[in-house]
């Protein structure tokens, strides 16, 4: 019928405090079925923060999140990733102690997909880490792997819930040209063989500019504007904001 | 895994099931009476201490929760002898209902609060039993005791406590392999993260308590009847939970194998420090022994040897 029908993530009024700290104020977004959506903004303007609602693992102090028409505001975490929201943090956080399959295992196990057979699991934790280019370090511990393996078994583990959104959290930082090229190739191969939507939180802009719809800006927990790469980055206040930012970190 | 290794363990119990008939003395069917009965403790523990890392420092409150309610139940119903020991799976029932009581409100929540109110529960309820004149009061409860000859009725005992181990272990073998079991040991590794992935932290970890808690409180309900009399001191000490605590870290937490190798042995320790020294020293060396192990072997012997092995 409208666009409505299309959205998948939708936030109203998101307000998150910490103490006297505002990250987040009265946010309005929505994220639409099938999108690549890009999150941006200068450092510690609540991007993080925000993922950190959608997922759970903060309650906002006023707003309300919808995953299609269902409302998760005050959802547990695990019930939301039951429902098919994946993520990855921005500082990697594997399963420390258990090995690549393991890691993946687990998210398949109690995930969408709900296989409850070990073998099954694994099996299907091979395809993933296969897919996300690990399968040959599948047995070995997360720390043995390079930065660029870790933010890729960051992504395999959320894909083992089989995730309708997907929520990333700078998978490209840190990476040189080359792992930037292929990450973004990966973030289309998902988003074509899982049919999952992806809202992703970026600073490298070649990385922003070639792979999103759409993107939202973030300042100060507020949102300033949302539009189309080019709108974005011709707008006169992201601009400011990030040249303010620039400065302010001097 | 060998494909050997089940025919091996089947061969193992078949033994231990048959060494009463080679007629040895008392104390070593008593001996080995203990070695069981503090594997499946530490097998048990195993269950929220090793896999999901939520280390219980009460855990003989439950031991002693069966041992009290068998012997309750067996003298207000004058049960005889069989059904006394089978009194002791209800026992264990309460003792389980008890941990679902106590962990429910501590283990929503994440972090070390499970670690101390574990503790202070052992002191309560030890402090309660002892208090309470029904419970036996200061004086404890006696039981009466099988009307055969001693070796027979030993031998019994030490044939429902192996049936008991036997079983608490494939428990341990199958949540080892399982999705609950992954579903724990994800929650040991990283709770917020195991949350993001799914997995329903404080329903598994309130689980894996109360099933902690059920299959020593069957234990408890045998050893009260083993000893035809139980007191407070007998079950309830601290020396007990910090025990167990110490052969599941000992031998390796987590792992279905370690809890038992660690039990083992330091049975065989706490058997010489108990004829050859007090209570107080033995406590010393327990901690030192907890201090070595925490720093030098955190993931226990196995991981320890395993890893010099190469
Ligand atoms: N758990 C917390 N407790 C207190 N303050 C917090 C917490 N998490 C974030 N903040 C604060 O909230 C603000 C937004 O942080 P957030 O991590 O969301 O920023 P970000 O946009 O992700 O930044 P970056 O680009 O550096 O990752 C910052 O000022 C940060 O210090
Ligand atoms: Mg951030």
């Amino acid at each position: 019928m409208d666009s409505t029908e299309n959205v998948i993530l939708s936030g109203k009024k998101i307000t998150k405090r910490f103490g006297g700290l505002t990250a987040l104020s009265e946010v309005d977004f929505d994220v639409r079925r099938g999108e690549i959506v890009g999150l941006i903004g200068p450092n510690g303007s609540g991007k993080t923060t925000l993922f950190n609602v959608i997922s759970g693992i903060y309650d906002p102090e006023n707003g309300d999140l919808f995953f299609g028409n269902r409302k998760i505001t005050s959802m547990s975490p695990h019930k939301r990733a039951c429902l098919g929201i994946g993520r990855t943090f921005q500082i990697v956080r594997p399963l420390a102690g258990l090995n690549l399959i393991e890691n993946v295992a687990t998210g398949v196990l109690y995930g969408r997909e709900k296989k409850t057979g070990a073998r099954e699991a694994r099996e299907r934790a091979l395809e993933i880490l296969s897919f996300t280019g690990l399968s040959d370090r599948a047995s070995k511990l997360p720390g043995e792997l390079i930065l660029e393996d870790r933010k890729r078994l960051e992504i395999a583990r959320a894909l083992a819930l089989h995730p309708e959104l997907l929520l990333l959290d700078e998978v490209f930082a840190g990476l040189n040209k080359t792992e930037i090229g292929a990450a973004i190739d990966l973030t289309f191969r998902i988003r074509e063989e899982y049919g999952t939507t992806i809202f992703m939180i970026e600073h490298v802009m070649k990385a922003i500019m070639s792979t999103c719809s759409r993107i939202i800006v973030l300042n100060f927990g507020i949102k300033l504007t949302e539009g189309s790469p080019d709108e974005v980055a011709n707008h006169p206040e992201v601009i400011s904001a990030y040249l303010g930012g620039a400065y302010a970190k001097c | 895994m060998n494909k050997y290794y089940p025919a091996a363990l089947a061969i193992l119990i078949i033994l231990l099931a048959a060494f009463p008939a080679i007629g040895p003395e008392v104390y070593y069917l008593s001996f080995m009476f203990s070695v069981f009965m503090y594997v499946i403790l530490a097998s048990s523990w195993n269950f929220i201490g090793g896999y999901a890392g939520y280390l219980s420092f009460g855990h003989a409150a439950f031991f002693g929760i069966g041992a009290f309610a068998t012997a309750k139940m067996a003298t207000v119903f004058q049960l005889p002898p069989l059904l006394t020991m089978l009194a002791s799976i209800p026992a264990g029932g309460i003792a389980a209902l008890i941990a679902l009581i106590v962990g429910y409100p501590c283990l929503k929540i994440r972090g070390p609060y499970f670690s101390v109110v574990t503790l202070c529960f052992a002191f309560v309820v030890d402090l309660a039993v002892k208090n309470i004149e029904y419970l036996g009061g200061a004086e404890g409860l006696w039981m009466k005791f099988m009307d055969l000859p001693e070796k027979t009725a030993r031998t019994i005992m030490y044939e429902a406590m192996l049936l008991l181990m036997v079983i608490t272990l494939a428990a341990s073998w199958f949540l080892g392999r399982s999705r609950f079991g992954t579903g724990l040991t994800a929650i040991r590794s990283d709770e917020e993260v195991a949350e993001t992935m799914a997995v329903p932290t404080a329903m598994l970890k309130i689980k894996a308590f109360v099933l902690s808690a059920f299959f020593p409180g069957v234990a408890g309900g045998l050893f009260a009847y083993y000893l035809g009399y139980i007191h407070a001191d007998a079950v309830f000490s601290i020396n007990i939970s910090i025990l167990i605590v110490l052969m599941a870290m000992f031998g390796g937490g987590g792992t279905w194998l370690g809890p038992i190798i660690g039990a083992v042995i330091l049975t065989v320790v706490n058997e010489g420090l108990s004829t050859f020294a007090q209570a107080e020293i033995a406590r010393i060396i327990y901690g030192g022994l907890f201090i070595v192990v925490t720093i030098f072997m955190p993931n226990g012997i196995i991981d320890f040897f395993r890893k010099r092995g190469g």
